[in-house]
């Protein structure tokens, strides 16, 4: 008898054991397995959606690189002070960032983020068995995103490791350097591609999504880079006919009524409010770090700890002529006393047209394109322009220029003088090819002011290293506390520096000129 | 299939089990009673309850109450006494009618210790382990039992490294170190591997520990012995324990004083400010004027000291009630505790309710042994999670605030931020301490049952179902006064898990041929863990007056998952020995994880030991002094799945977006998985010897053990442009080694007895190969990039610039190297390590110090002088470093933006003032340096802590009706820390809250409180 039992509890083990493969083989349950999605059109639009995300982080760094470098804005200086986190900021602006400045390197993790994103997104959707036109517009954004970043990255860091399919393994991260006619090449591959798959916007306000257009103007600007002007030309002759056009009032383009307009060729979406942390806070990062910002911002919060960046610069409004509108619409001027802790006492909220400060009080200037009604502090409902009809127009005149043909680029550029100052008001007439180049990256300048063009401008029409230069012998005559190794401006400093963090990973990454 | 594998099944097999057990019970008669006697144990207390059998008719009787017994039995008949933990007694029946019985306790039983599945005697145990009896322990006004360990075994080294009451304490045994996954060892409790958290166990409820250190001791826990295992065994009453007990404890908790950091003064801080000012004035051209509040430091004295008023001499106290009885088929035992201990920092603190009760039956002639254990307990937690320890914790605010704010206004409100001109704006403390709402509340229930049947002779089975129920919630609310925008949030959340394990196995004695002995066991188990949590966040709240989610008018954020992992495994051992003197065991466990690679689910654990008992040989007999020799040597392999449940396999994230001006949800990978991640291997090699002289008074212990962990487990970092961070990996392969000494000894034992206890561990480490690029670090900013590992060094060695004094003048500036325009006359100079003229992140730093000790010991004293005793148990650490981030990261700002230690007033202010050489100048734009890790952060780290001193006094109650027995005692825990390390706890050295944080840094957690407690034991009669 009891020996059975003994082969009974035998048998019982051995049942166990039968099935203990199951038993092991978990997956989470509480969302949907890696395995299994990216089957469904949704689960494509829910992948590719994941992809314009990282702009966002990009673009909290991305004002450092490309604004607060050039002579558009610096920042206020905050000497009680001093941790790591400012000097990076600072250093960014003074020209002396080394490549452990965790601010660039966030531009460099950020746009490689995107990529990531969008790497799946394309290397999964080519062997789904989903229809050909919804392939198309998912693949069409993944491209255009996946380029967007690369032409970011390249314009900032050189060639770099060019990442085209969904990393699965470790040895999949560690990637060479790229030269930079390969990162090219395949920019424009996948803006072309994204060109010929994306429609053109269905309606106005638009989605958010990239577009035909964000494509087109994308490789356009890539073309100037290349000063391939024709090419660039003719990609830009196209953008009227897909619905694009300048809005009346330059301060309404960038108001939160009028996102998505057919201004907008891309912007990067925000969303107001306590729910999904989908808000954007540009306002409370460009105010002066003050313990009270409501009489700028209507809502009370002390931005002591995020604030005081991205100052317009005394050069850049001087840069406006008289009458220009734009001067107006995108700066303000936060008036009041700096206390012991280098906080702002904001006393008014003032205008910079004609703008004296009162007595005893100094005006802070501050970016006001971002600053529109909102109900809680650091929460705000403004989008960001990336590229936007204004642009194009700017970007065509200059194309043409260099081609010789001043006539067409003076319509284009008058095109946005006119809103500026009034139809027929302040007309551009010279067809100098010279004079007429100034004049409209001097255009640029104040048209997209903050919107992180200035930089990649100045380096993309050769000015930078003599501007800036010019601009830091100013500055530090009236700045002394500057650092005498500040503004020393090489061309090495065209390029910002590799991170030390992936250098250290990956010993095959060099790193550029001029940086140790 | 799938469906058979929970806890029902295992039921079944109970039930199955239990029926057939029926079959085979043996029932008793009673018959005319003409021999009668009492039976004693051997100080002559009556034993009830005593089996007395008629040998060969099954006649038989039991004693009752008063030990007294009577049976049928004739001359010429064989009387068989039996009792669980006694010796049988036999005893032919003369022609007396009165026979009286004095039973000697089971030698069996006193020698046995409890090893893995099972127990063993100690004399034939090949591993390395340690035993120790928890009522050794008792008199420690402690409310975790692990602190109740500290200094007690070599080779474990416990440390708490925070304060925060029923928290924080880190074990790691043998120096292992497991960088990802948590250095803590196994616990298994009766039998139980317990998930998670050991913090509400009460100390009053544990018998026995046994450490296991080898493999060959743990390598029956397979994948989860990697970092030790601690055996815990809850008190089962024993025959002759009945009895009912009492136990308390009050005490009162305070810092110790003489560590806290000495900081500036409102007098002090203000006249820095204004010395800061003139020097910037001087050398700056500043043209501002100096603020009114600086301008006369001497109208402030000491101004409002934060520690003072944030801290605290806090009760602590404890009530153990313990009701054991034990017939002689079954033993009760009922533990019920109640322990409260506040916080040293104000409005914190944590309550524990617990309830033990284990049960255990014995059935059918000793074969079948049944039993369950349910131990329910509750925590509550106030303000305890606060986020009080590490970078930007509170515990760092208390000494950055400004010593020229008092905490409270005069009309009775809080000032939000106490910041002085130029300080960075922090919120006040003190409010945060005051206001804060966080209420952590943990019901747990472990529970188990077993079954043990003897089938055969030697043979039983032996089921083990157990339950490990937990429940946390969460409620916790922050008024709007404490949050930097203003809006109060409030946070409800929820954590349910259970875990099931359920074990079978054989296991087979047999002596055969007189000198074989063998013992062998097979065996079976599966275990489950499953928890599903959810949480919500609310803000927009009407006012601070009803703080719960509920007034919320904005629910901000919502979350709710599941997470599961299981495992299933088989194990077996051979234990063989020949006359007890030649000893072999061989072990093997195979487990299959749900958390590893898909290709790499299941891993072999086996491993091999022997033993000579070498004082038993023939030609040891002349050694008359010698009591004990014993040579063991082990080789086994370990593992560890101590790390998240679904690591290896890609997850998809949540990164949602804005479209037609609507939230839109977006979803894709957000972390890589590893499907070819595999078992960390930990390879180990003991060898030791035991020996006993002088009738056992002095016993020695020496172990060496040599550990390869191979397959190492930690987060890879790869490059970020990857669009991932890291990936779990198996990195490389780390060494360790070292030597292990315990010695025990009665040294006195006559009227004074004096028992001694020294032990003492010597651990090394060396990482011998790590994936590319050879070297993991904490992360990528020079400013807490505070240590390395990298191949060829040891773990987590510091990693910095080298600090050599500051720029005397513009000679020695001139000559030197130099960081940028940061440097100047009077600001650090560190060394140019690549000799390039220039300082930088990169080039010039490198390894700085060490954090593993050279040795780690405990010194245990327990003296008794007639009713009088007195225990000393001392711990101590020396030679490892200490990288004290918490002063130099912050204390130490000379920008003025955070209060500093008051020595940084002698700091560099011109050549002919040049301070005391530590501190530079406050020139702005020339600080940064020292904020960056140099070796001027470093300090030895040895210590000597007097753990525990009690002294206790045992009244002679032989008349009393209501007491057997009464003690009290006064004790003081941490009673001394002798140390020079400056920070407040050198415990740190070898522990962290979070392994992948580093050893050896102190980033401000709080001390460990010194305790005075007076106590009572009482047993009632």
């Amino acid at each position: 008898m009891k020996k059975i039992y003994i082969l009974a509890s035998i048998i019982g083990l051995t049942v166990v054991s039968s099935c203990k493969d199951d038993f092991i083989d978990l997956v989470p349950e509480d969302q949907v397995s890696a395995v299994t999605f990216y089957q469904t059109e949704a689960q494509f639009n829910q992948a590719v959606t994941t992809a314009y995300v990282p702009l966002r982080d990009l673009l909290v760094n991305d004002y450092f690189t490309a604004e607060m470098r050039s002579d558009n804005t610096h920042y206020q200086p905050y000497p009680s002070n001093r941790g790591t986190a400012y000097l990076y900021r600072e250093s960014i602006a003074d020209f002396t960032d080394n490549p452990t400045n965790s601010y660039t390197n966030a531009v460099y993790f950020h746009c490689y983020n995107g990529i990531a994103k969008a790497n799946i997104v394309i290397q999964r959707i080519a062997s789904s068995d989903l229809s050909e036109s919804v392939k198309n517009n998912i693949d069409g954004q993944a491209k255009f995103l996946r380029a967007f970043n690369y032409f970011k990255l390249v314009r900032y860091f050189g060639g770099v490791p060019l990442f085209l399919k969904e990393v699965t393994t470790a040895e999949d991260a560690f990637l060479p350097r790229s030269t930079t006619e390969e990162v090219y090449t395949q920019i424009i591959a996948d803006a072309q591609d994204a060109i010929n798959k994306l429609a053109a916007p269905a309606k106005f306000p638009q989605t958010g999504q990239a577009t035909k257009g964000a494509a087109t103007m994308l490789l356009a600007e890539v073309y100037m880079t290349q000063k391939k002007y024709a090419e660039a030309e003719a990609l830009l002759t196209t953008l009227p006919a897909m619905g694009y056009g300048l809005l009346p009032n330059y301060a309404d383009v960038f108001s939160t009524a009028n996102k998505n307009s057919k201004e907008s060729i891309f912007e990067v979406q925000y969303l107001e409010g306590l729910q999904g942390g989908q808000q954007s806070n540009f306002i409370y990062l460009f105010l002066p770090r003050t313990s009270n910002t409501n009489l700028i911002t209507g809502v009370a919060t002390n931005n002591s700890g995020t604030g005081g960046w991205n100052t317009p610069t005394q050069d850049l409004i001087n840069a406006y002529e008289p009458n220009d509108k734009r001067k107006d619409a995108s700066i303000g001027i936060a008036e009041g006393t700096y206390n012991a802790s280098d906080l702002l006492v904001i006393s008014a909220n003032k205008s910079i047209v004609n703008y004296t400060p009162a007595a005893g009080k100094i005006g802070v200037p501050y970016i006001k394109k971002y600053l529109h009604p909102h109900t809680n502090p650091n929460n705000t409902n403004d989008n960001w322009p990336i590229y936007r009809y204004a642009d194009a127009l700017l970007l065509l005149a200059e194309a043409q220029n260099e081609q010789g043909k001043s006539g067409l680029a003076l319509t284009n550029l008058n095109q946005v003088r006119d809103r500026a100052f009034g139809a027929g008001v302040a007309p551009v007439t010279t067809t100098d090819q010279a004079a007429l180049r100034d004049i409209i990256a001097h255009e640029r300048r104040v048209e997209l002011a903050f919107e992180n063009h200035r930089w990649h401008d100045l380096v993309r029409t050769g000015k930078a290293v003599e501007v800036m230069n010019a601009y830091g012998t100013k500055l530090k005559q009236q700045n002394p506390s500057l650092s005498p190794d500040s503004y020393n401006v090489t061309a090495d400093r065209l390029l910002y520096p590799i991170p030390q963090s992936e250098r250290e990973l990956n010993p095959a990454l060099t790193q550029n000129q001029g940086y140790f | 299939m799938k469906k058979l594998l929970n806890p029902f099944f295992t039921l079944k097999f109970f039930v199955l089990s239990a029926l057939m057990i029926f079959y085979s019970f043996t029932t008793f008669s009673q018959g005319a009673a003409n021999v009668s006697g009492k039976v004693t144990d051997e100080k002559g207390e009556p034993l009830p309850g005593v089996t007395i059998i008629i040998k060969g008719t099954g006649q038989g009787a039991q004693t009752d109450i008063s030990g007294n017994y009577a049976v049928p039995a004739t001359a010429g008949a064989t009387l068989v006494f039996s009792f669980v933990g006694f010796e049988e007694k036999e005893i032919l029946v003369g022609n007396e009618s009165l026979i009286n019985v004095a039973l000697a306790p089971s030698s069996k039983y006193l020698d046995e210790v409890v090893v893995s599945y099972g127990r063993q005697r100690e004399r034939e145990v090949t591993g390395s382990i340690a035993q120790i009896t928890a009522s050794e322990l008792q008199d420690m006004p402690v409310n975790q039992f692990a602190q109740q360990l500290q200094g007690k075994v070599a080779g474990v080294q416990i440390a708490q490294s925070t304060g925060q009451p029923g928290r924080g304490m880190e074990f790691r045994i043998r120096g292992a170190a497991s960088l990802f996954a948590s250095n803590q060892p196994l616990f298994v409790i009766d039998g139980i591997p317990i998930t998670g958290s050991i913090n509400n166990i009460n100390p009053a409820e544990i018998e026995t520990f046994t450490v296991l250190k080898d493999a060959s001791a743990s390598a029956l826990y397979g994948s989860r012995a990697a970092n030790g295992v601690i055996l815990i065994t809850t008190k089962h009453a024993k025959p002759g324990d009945s009895k009912i007990e009492f136990n308390s404890y009050y005490g009162i908790q305070k810092l110790p004083e003489n560590k806290v950091p000495e900081m500036m003064t409102a007098q002090g801080f203000a006249q820095f400010m204004k010395e800061r000012w003139e020097d910037r004035v001087k050398y700056e051209g500043l043209k501002t004027p100096l603020e009114a509040e600086y301008q006369n430091p001497e109208q402030y004295g000491e101004g409002t000291n934060w520690f003072k008023h944030l801290t605290q001499t806090a009760p602590i106290q404890s009530y153990d009630l313990t009701i054991q009885s034990a017939r002689e088929r079954s033993s009760s035992t009922v533990i019920a505790g109640y322990q409260s201990q506040e916080g040293v920092l104000i409005n914190t603190g944590t309550q524990l309710f617990s309830l033990r009760l284990n049960q255990d039956l014995t059935l059918s002639n000793n074969k079948l042994k049944v039993g369950f254990g349910l131990a329910p307990s509750y925590r509550k937690d106030h303000n305890n999670r606060l986020a009080t320890d590490g970078v930007g914790g509170l515990f760092e605010r208390i000494f950055e605030a400004s010593p020229l704010f008092a905490p409270v206004n005069p009309d009775g409100t809080y000032p939000k931020f106490v910041s002085s001109p130029g300080m960075v704006q922090y919120i006040n403390p003190y409010a945060q301490f005051k206001l804060s709402q966080d209420d952590y509340k943990t019901t747990r229930i472990l529970g188990n049952t077993y079954l043990n049947y003897e089938f055969l002779e030697g043979l039983s089975l032996n089921t083990n179902l157990a339950l490990d129920k937990g429940a946390e919630t969460r409620t916790q609310f922050t008024p709007s006064l404490l949050t930097s925008n203003n809006v109060a949030t409030g946070l409800s959340s929820s954590v349910d898990n259970y875990s099931w394990t359920a074990e079978a196995n054989l296991t087979y004695n047999k002596t055969f041929l007189n000198d074989h002995n063998i013992e062998a066991l097979a065996g079976y188990s599966a275990q489950r863990y499953e928890s599903v949590s959810n949480s919500v966040t609310g803000t927009g709240f009407p006012s601070d007056d009803v703080p719960y989610v509920n007034a919320a008018t904005v629910i901000s954020a919502g979350a709710g998952g599941t997470t599961q992992y299981s495992l299933l495994s088989m194990l077996g051992r051979l234990n063989y020995n020949f006359k007890g003197k030649y000893l072999l065991s061989g072990a093997v466990r195979r487990d299959g994880s749900s958390r590893f690679g898909a290709n790499r689910k299941y891993g072999t654990f086996p491993s091999v030991s022997a033993g000579w008992v070498v004082s038993d040989e023939s030609f040891m007999q002349g050694y008359d002094f010698l009591d004990l020799l014993k040579v063991r040597a082990s080789y086994g392999v370990t593992g560890n799945n101590n790390f998240g449940n679904f690591e290896a396999i890609s997850t998809l994230g949540e990164f949602n977006y804005v479209l037609n001006g609507q939230l839109v949800p977006g979803s894709t990978i957000n972390s890589l998985g590893n499907s070819e991640l595999a078992w960390e291997r930990n390879k180990q090699f003991d060898i030791g010897f035991d020996l006993a002289v002088l009738n056992n008074r002095l016993s020695f212990t020496y172990d060496y053990y040599h550990r390869i962990s191979d397959g190492l487990i930690q987060n890879r970092p790869i490059p970020r442009a990857s669009g991932f961070s890291t990936i779990l990996y198996n990195i490389g392969v780390f060494e360790f080694w070292g030597h292990e000494l315990g010695l025990n000894s009665s040294i006195l034992t006559g009227k004074l007895k004096w028992n001694s206890n020294f032990n003492m561990s010597f651990d090394r480490n060396l990482i011998k190969s790590l994936v590319d690029p050879g070297f993991i670090r904490r992360n990528n900013t020079v400013t807490s990039d505070y240590y390395r590992n990298q191949e060829g060094h040891h773990l987590g060695e510091f990693y910095g610039f080298i600090f050599e004094g500051l720029y005397k003048d513009e000679e020695d500036l001139t000559k030197s190297a130099k960081y940028g325009s940061a440097s100047d006359v009077g600001t650090i100079k560190v060394r140019d390590i690549n000799g390039d003229g220039k300082i930088d992140d990169v080039n010039d730093r490198t390894f700085i110090g060490d954090p593993t000790p050279d040795f780690n010991f405990g010194f245990s004293n327990d003296f008794r002088f007639k009713n009088f005793d007195l225990s000393i148990t001392m711990a101590g650490s020396v030679g490892g470093k200490i990288l004290n981030a918490a002063k130099w990261a912050y204390r130490t700002n000379l920008d003025g933006s955070r209060v500093m230690v008051a020595a940084a007033a002698d700091r560099w202010r011109s050549p002919e003032n040049p301070g005391s050489g530590i501190y530079p100048r406050t020139k702005t734009g020339t600080t940064a340096m020292g904020r960056q890790v140099n070796s001027q952060w470093l300090e030895d780290g040895s210590y000597l802590t007097a753990k525990n001193i009690s002294l206790g006094y045992t009244f002679g109650l032989k008349d009393n009706l209501l007491l057997k027995s009464l003690r009290v005692y006064g004790s003081v825990q941490q009673a001394f820390v002798l140390t020079r390390y400056s920070g407040m706890n050198p415990e740190i050295n070898f522990s962290g809250l979070d392994p992948t944080q580093g050893i050896g840094l102190d980033e401000n957690s709080y001390p460990v409180p010194r305790t005075f407690a007076i106590g009572i034991s009482t047993t009632f009669k």
